[in-house]
């Protein structure tokens, strides 16, 4: 698992947490190489209406409109533009949205531009929405590309981090017979070398 | 709602988190860059975080190196 995983579950977590207090509504999706057959865009702005709808607190009437349209669309799967509409009504009617998406670079290379493109319209009917993405460095262009101003903060895994990985690692260690403290004091000490020389 | 959309964030969401260890990433939540972005009011233009980073050090990759080095460890043991 990517550390940029663990990164954006620690935002979307400390984002929920204080969601009440400071009442905002989450949305958070995590892209993986092994489903981009099923991460089209549709799909992920379909999974962010769904989880915002979840988060109930929703209008009597936009509930209704929600019922209206799945009748509507009988067996079929709804369409980018019908899920945009809904997902930009929906937004607006809440106090502040937050979006975060991990890994935008393990979607197929083709939907990342109408994935942006698609949060920017976002963006621009609710100013206020805050969007989280992480991707390996080569998408920041696409991001840039959509988002001029976008904030970028480069991540690596800091000594720290490491340092307690390794630790817990350690302590749910299977064979702890065959570990002693000068072991585990290595182990932790040749780590850190190791991967301040990468 | 699986009309909606077939993906199933909220149990990735479960599964990354008990993978999380305590502290990892606290840093970036005390950046003020993320401070800015996650409590000042700006407009549009100040609405996108972008936090860029490569798989660099997987679990894979340090448990396979915990493991190697608890065999030559004990290879060199007298025991």
């Amino acid at each position: 698992m990517l550390l940029t995983a663990r990164i954006s579950s620690l935002v979307i977590d400390s984002l929920c947490d204080r969601a009440q207090d400071d009442d905002i509504a989450v949305a958070g999706l995590y892209c993986d190489f092994l489903s981009q057959q099923d991460q089209t865009t549709t799909n992920i702005m379909g999974a962010l209406l769904k989880q915002l709808v979840n988060r109930g607190g929703i209008p009597d009437h936009l509930r209704e409109a929600f019922q209206k349209a799945k009748k509507e669309f009988g067996g079929r799967a709804p369409r980018l533009t019908d899920l945009m509409g809904m997902l930009k009504i929906l937004i607006a009617s809440l106090p502040r949205v937050f979006i975060c998406i991990d890994a935008l670079d393990e979607c197929l290379p083709k939907y990342v531009p109408e994935i942006l493109e698609s949060l920017r319209d976002i963006v621009q009917e609710s100013p206020r929405t805050r969007i989280f993405l992480t991707g390996r460095p080569h998408v920041r262009e696409d991001v840039q590309r959509y988002f001029s101003a976008a904030v970028v903060i480069p991540i690596s895994p800091n000594r720290g981090d490491i340092r307690n990985y390794v630790e817990m690692r350690l302590d749910r260690d299977s064979e702890p017979e065959a570990m002693s403290n000068d072991l585990r004091v290595d182990i932790v000490r040749v780590i850190l070398e190791k991967i301040s020389n990468v | 709602m699986r009309w909606l959309s077939p993906l199933e964030p909220n149990n990735r969401h479960q599964g990354v988190r008990t993978e999380r260890f305590d502290g990892v990433g606290n840093w970036l939540l005390e950046m003020t860059e993320f401070r800015e972005w996650r409590y000042n009011e700006g407009g549009a233009d100040k609405a996108v975080l972008f936090c860029s980073g490569n798989p660099g050090v997987g679990k894979t990759y340090l448990r396979q190196m915990a493991g190697s080095l608890k065999k030559l460890n004990a290879a060199d043991s007298p025991y």
